[in-house]
């Protein structure tokens, strides 16, 4: 077994006691919870219009996903621009 | 010059001794400017609904059939009830009375219903009534009560006239689910987190003492553009290298610049008009819980009358359209970024948003009260305590709560699992090495 494996695995117990005290904690007083506006609320959109060009490559990353993924965090606010210069 | 027995007076804008100008009024003609400024001058004021119930003055909310004052809501249902005739019968439906179910695509400008104007300052909280049967004068507090039995002749009273301390909405829901069902709803939510429960809790747990509230929200329709830009990426290949122990995957993938547009309604936004309840910190409060329970079926809401509020409590609006519209233009951001997802559906490395942007066309605001059964509990500890909520929608039945917990507890069983699972990885180290 690795030098990676082995810490990784020791790193168990405590991951687990911390997970399952947070998931616990979170069942309990439901601290995450809120009013999901964005899929309860009754929206009309017209179809989505844009662009979409190809500026470059990222080769040999070890990353699965882009760095800065915030595709489903819609509540995470960006740097703003007036609509319709974007 | 002016002396102590003539003080200065004062005059020209700003001074308080002027009296305000009539509404439109402009001092000036507006023919006789240039082009710009009549052009601005002239555009559309921002339209009030006006939702007032001119038919129901103040101690003359009366059976439209006997003419009593002594009537309630039919539990469980939208009704009103007389309670010497029997008579039943139905407020107008807010939306049909006063065209807000449609037309969201047509919005221009901020339209605020008479009910969700603003709050004036100086509006006081106790307002005195006369009573228009024996003429004795009546005080309800208007922070949490809206209805009144006269002391002298039992008139019942209800504010139904707008008074500009946000007290009184245009629409009010009526409450659906009975007590029965709301205790019933919360003993079963509790039934579900007992075992780490706070033994007080425990020990103190009364459903039965749940209360009717009507708590102030604001209903917005909205028109909206919004834009936003990244980049996205697409993978173009996956490779490992290495061996054994220390093979690793790489990926190679082509990056775009990603911009997207999208023109949207929103029908029947719901926004906490009550300063308290909108504060969402969950480290120091648990009103998250209580707006977990939107939405509501709004549609359902019937011109503001009083006597649904009978036997109940309610919260007074505070907040002002002005003061909610940062939290309308977050949540529509959030909304266009929820609805451009699926347009970016070939990225699969996902997407980075770098910017975004909002122009809200139109908003049309009414102001409701929503009914809420509540369950309250309060944790006391040296940092100041903290109030628990449990709260089910009164139309809906949807129920969510915060348990408070017993940290010992919990602990020690995330400790004794942490240790089993740390036991099983050390065996497993030392047997593999």
């Amino acid at each position: 077994m690795s030098e990676h494996s082995s810490l990784a695995l020791l790193l168990l117990g405590p991951a687990g006691g911390a997970g399952l005290y947070w998931g616990l904690y979170r069942y309990y007083r439901n601290t995450d919870k809120s009013h999901a506006f964005e899929r309860e609320t009754k929206v009309d959109a017209k179809p989505v219009t844009g662009s979409d060009v190809k500026v470059g490559t990222n080769n040999g990353t070890q990353d699965s996903r882009i760095s800065g993924d915030n595709v489903r965090e819609y509540r995470t606010r960006v740097q703003r621009i007036r609509s319709g210069s974007g | 010059m002016s002396d102590s027995n003539n003080p200065p007076k004062y005059t020209g804008p700003g001074s308080p001794q002027d009296v305000p100008p009539q509404p439109g009024e402009l001092g000036f003609d507006p023919y006789n400017t240039p082009k710009p400024i009549r052009d601005e001058v002239l555009k559309p004021d921002p339209v009030a609904i006006d939702t007032n119930a001119k038919e129901l003055k103040d101690g003359a909310n009366q059976c439209p059939k006997c003419g009593a004052t002594d009537f309630r809501q039919k539990p469980g249902t939208d009704l009103l009830i007389c309670a010497f005739c029997r008579n039943e019968w139905r407020a107008e439906r807010i939306e049909e009375e006063f065209g807000l179910g449609d037309g969201q695509d047509q919005l221009a400008g901020t339209i605020v219903a008479s009910g969700a104007s603003d709050i004036a300052a100086d509006e006081a909280v106790l307002r005195t009534f006369k009573c228009n049967c024996c003429g004795a004068e009546v005080t309800i507090n208007t922070q949490s009560e809206m209805t009144a039995r006269c002391h002298w002749c039992r008139n019942i009273f209800g504010v139904n006239q707008q008074v500009k301390n946000g007290a009184v909405p245009d629409a009010v829901l009526p409450f659906h689910v009975k007590k029965d069902d709301a205790v019933a709803r919360i003993r079963q939510f509790v039934d579900k987190r007992r075992f780490f429960a706070l033994k007080e809790f425990k020990e103190e747990f009364t459903p039965e003492n749940v209360v009717p509230v009507y708590l102030p929200y604001m209903i917005v329709d909205g028109k909206a553009s919004a834009d936003v830009a990244g980049k996205g990426e697409i993978e173009t290949r996956r490779y490992t290298r290495g061996e054994g122990n220390n093979k690793r995957t790489y990926y190679d993938a082509d990056v775009y610049q990603v911009d997207r547009h999208i023109d949207f309604t929103v029908d029947d936004l719901p926004l906490e008009s009550s300063s308290e309840r909108a504060n969402l910190n969950t480290s120091v409060n648990t009103n998250n819980i209580i707006n977990t329970i939107l939405p509501f079926d709004t549609k359902n809401a019937v011109k503001w009358n009083a006597s649904y509020l009978r036997g109940c409590t309610s919260e007074k609006r505070d907040l002002n359209v002005a003061q909610l519209q940062p939290k309308l233009v977050d949540q529509l951001l959030s909304i266009a970024r929820a609805q451009v997802e699926g347009s970016v559906n070939r990225y699969g490395r996902g997407v980075r948003w770098e910017r975004e942007g909002l122009d809200v066309h139109g908003s049309r605001w009414v102001s409701m009260y929503l009914p809420v059964w509540l369950y309250s509990y309060y944790q006391q500890s040296d940092d100041g305590g903290l109030l628990h909520y449990i709260a089910v929608n009164g139309r809906t039945g949807e129920t969510m709560g915060s348990v408070p917990i017993q940290q010992w507890k919990l602990i020690t069983v995330a400790l004794t699992v942490g240790s089993f699972l740390e036991t099983i990885a050390l065996w497993i180290v030392a047997h593999s090495s």
